[in-house]
């Protein structure tokens, strides 16, 4: 099973620039964060803390509109995480 | 006259080079208010059925509204109304930039052009002694808009039309300092008349009813505005080009020709990225606003010029597949000194590339690829070649070379940025806004996939209603004349802060979702002013205006323009979407595309409107809209 992870501009310098990465094994949103925290260190933590407040789009519709951090994931599904603040 | 107003049309005949001031009709202003509603008052009044749009039977409207002229923020636009040669239907356009703050200060709300000039000319507006010259323009002829603008005296303010706008390219705009009126072709029309330039400036102050509680009231919407996180933060910070990233990734970003709704490289043509890589730290706005959303960019070997905006970057960057925000910022400098919309553009350059990929046209473009690009895009201003083509827009292009279901447009108006199979309402609302395929009619999709507090784009849930109560809103926001981006101040500061995956959240957006009968009642309620722009109207012109009449004279808007449509042969049949849109899934888990004939019914019911989508009788009396 395997998961795109995309990150959108502050998600990614966050993680020292890293864009997009792949993540085996998560079931749920909550378990890219877990397996992103556990594989980028201090970089993983304080993205971490940023998904707290971050809006997340799985396949392009926003986790809040599906089971928020529960969404459960399939192989080849894609998980974006974004700043909450939208709008412009 | 009702204050707020200057009391006075301009009514210009090129053929005779003669020019008339006339009184302002006050009751079409209490109906209309001003802007893009009076404008097409006067053009559904002033013209038979089957004019040629470019033909000198089109007039072309200038058209202010009560708060152009006064401080407030993001309130100095003006509105162009006539014929469109793209759609043939309603054509409107609106622009910031200073023309519309020059033709108050002449004392002028509404200027119409008629029939054509023999030769190229420029007028010329002196509002101290209401003089009108009409001086020869053979040496701007051919000059870009940058140039012309330059060449005209400094002290007065203009609307010009560059190459395109004289080779009638049918989606060429109107330009006032770095802005444009782009959509619908309304340069073509000021091309067809051999008009080069509009130049306007006065001594007059605007009155209001009352000057004290307008100030103060001001003072305090600047200060919300400069403390709210969109418009005194976002838009100021990374332009509209902001929410490309946001766009990405709900999958609405048009990508290969609008096939996809994403692009893994999409935060290359970012806001974000444009301020760490390419931003000259300058912003430059429109007349007295504060938002200042536009950016200044640095072009090799050619300095300072303006940034792309999300529209541009979108349209010329990922839906061309190309990364490049230098590229980018390039083509959109080229296409706005030739005078056109770059919205139309990169719908036509995309189209281009995939009648290509299927070999169904050879003209030399191609996805991804750079090369030929710009020698294209100056093609088109001076329709040369096949930019002779490609200068009529996606649906006559598809007309001579086929492709028909991968043209994006919705009656001859190319998409916006925003694709409907993951916004549904804004699906709605491309199919149904009368100018065409336009996200400014309404901007449905800020409640549903880019604004801070989104119901979810996916369900059917109020699909119907909010495109009614966005265009509505929009009708009246276009005719005051202000900035659409003033209604992103609506949501308050505090719940852009919420988590999108709180209880709160979740709690407010289920809410939402469910309050249908609610909203309906709510767009009638005509009670106290409570939008700065309600307040604002309600201080100038000294009427109270609260939501529930801008509702009603957006609604009287929208509906003469779709009577005005009706009579130019369009019908219920050209409400729709692109095929694409509507049968091609973008995304995983989607089985069909965009549920527009689901919907549709449900919209001409709330609209008031017969199976046919012709509004009744009844509609048409209540909303006072004589025809
Ligand atoms: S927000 Fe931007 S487009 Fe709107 S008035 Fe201000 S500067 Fe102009």
């Amino acid at each position: 099973m395997a998961i795109t992870v995309e990150l959108t501009y502050d998600m990614a310098k966050a993680l020292g620039g890293v864009r997009r990465f792949e993540v085996a094994d998560a079931r749920t949103v909550a378990d890219v964060v877990r397996l992103t925290r556990e594989r980028f260190g201090e970089q993983g933590e304080a993205f971490a803390k940023l998904t707290r407040v971050a809006a997340v789009a799985v396949n392009g519709v926003l986790s809040n509109h599906q089971r928020g951090m529960s969404t459960p994931l399939v192989d080849g599904d894609t998980v974006t995480f974004l700043k909450a603040a939208a709008g412009g | 006259m009702i204050k707020g107003y200057a009391g006075r049309v301009l009514d210009v005949d090129l053929a005779t080079q003669t020019a008339t001031y006339q009184p302002l009709d006050e009751d079409t202003a209490r109906l209309y208010i001003g802007g893009k509603g009076y404008g097409t008052r006067l053009l559904y009044d002033m013209t038979r059925p089957g004019i040629d749009p470019l033909g000198p039977d089109n007039p072309l409207i200038f058209a202010t509204g009560p708060l152009n002229g006064s401080v407030a923020p993001q309130s100095n636009r003006f509105a162009v109304v006539c014929k469109s040669p793209l759609t043939g239907g309603i054509g409107n356009a609106a622009c910031g930039g200073s023309f519309a703050y020059g033709l108050k200060r002449a004392g002028i709300d509404v200027v119409i052009v008629r029939n054509q000039a023999s030769a190229p000319l420029r007028i010329e507006i002196d509002g101290a002694d209401d003089r009108v010259r009409f001086l020869p323009a053979g040496e701007l002829w051919g000059k870009g808009t940058y140039a012309t603008q330059a060449a005209l005296d400094k002290k007065k303010y203009h609307a010009v039309i560059g190459p395109a706008g004289e080779h009638q390219v049918l989606y060429a705009g109107i330009v006032s300092n770095e802005r444009i009126a782009g959509r619908t072709g309304v340069g073509a029309v000021m091309g067809s008349k051999r008009l080069k330039a509009i130049s306007v400036n006065g001594p007059r102050k605007l009155e209001m009813d009352d000057e004290d509680a307008f100030k103060a009231y001001t003072k305090w919407v600047r200060e919300m505005f400069r403390d709210h996180p969109v418009l005194g933060e976002k838009l100021k910070r990374y332009g509209t080009a902001g929410i490309v990233n946001t766009t990405n990734a709900r999958n609405i970003i048009p990508t290969h020709n609008f096939k996809y709704g994403h692009h893994p490289e999409a935060m290359q043509i970012s806001g974000e990225w444009m301020e760490d890589h390419e931003l000259t730290g300058v912003k430059s706005s429109c007349i007295h606003c504060p938002v200042t959303c536009g950016r200044d960019v640095e072009l090799e070997g050619v300095g300072r010029v303006k940034g792309p905006e999300y529209e541009t970057v979108a349209l010329l960057g990922t839906n061309l597949e190309v990364l490049d925000l230098k590229r980018i910022a390039e083509w959109n400098y080229l296409a706005d000194d030739l005078g056109m919309d770059t919205i139309s553009l990169g719908a036509v350059l995309s189209f281009a590339m995939e009648l290509q990929e299927r070999g169904m046209l050879n003209a030399g473009l191609r996805f991804g690829d750079v090369s030929g690009v710009s020698d294209m895009i100056r093609d088109i201003g001076h329709r040369r070649a096949l930019g002779d083509h490609l200068a009529d827009g996606v649906k006559r292009l598809a007309e001579r070379y086929g492709g028909h279901e991968f043209a994006m447009h919705v009656k001859g108006l190319e998409l916006s940025a925003y694709d409907p199979r993951g916004s549904y309402a804004q699906g709605v609302e491309y199919a149904t806004t009368n100018r065409g395929g336009c996200h400014v009619q309404g901007a449905s999709m800020y409640l549903e996939s880019v604004g801070p507090l989104t119901i979810n784009p996916m369900n059917l849930k109020l699909k119907a209603d909010i495109p009614i109560l966005q265009q509505n809103l929009a009708c009246a926001i276009n005719s005051m004349v202000l900035c659409i981006f003033t209604t992103y101040g609506m949501i308050p500061k505090q719940v852009h802060n919420l988590d999108p995956n709180s209880f709160t959240y979740k709690l407010v957006t289920t809410l939402f979702e469910n309050s249908g009968p609610l909203m309906r009642t709510a767009m009638q309620l005509k009670g106290k002013p409570m939008m700065w722009f309600e307040k604002w109207l309600t201080y100038i012109t000294g009427t109270t205006v609260s939501g529930g009449h801008l509702q009603e004279i957006g609604g009287r808007i929208f509906n003469l323009e779709r009577m005005y449509n009706l009579r130019e042969g369009l019908t219920a049949a050209d409400d729709t979407l692109p095929p694409r849109m509507l049968h091609e899934p973008t995304f995983k888990g989607m089985t069909s595309g965009h549920p527009l004939p689901q919907l549709l019914p449900r919209y001409y019911t709330l609209r008031g409107w017969d199976a046919q989508g012709v509004p009744t009788r009844r509609t048409l009396e209540r909303l006072q809209v004589r025809i």
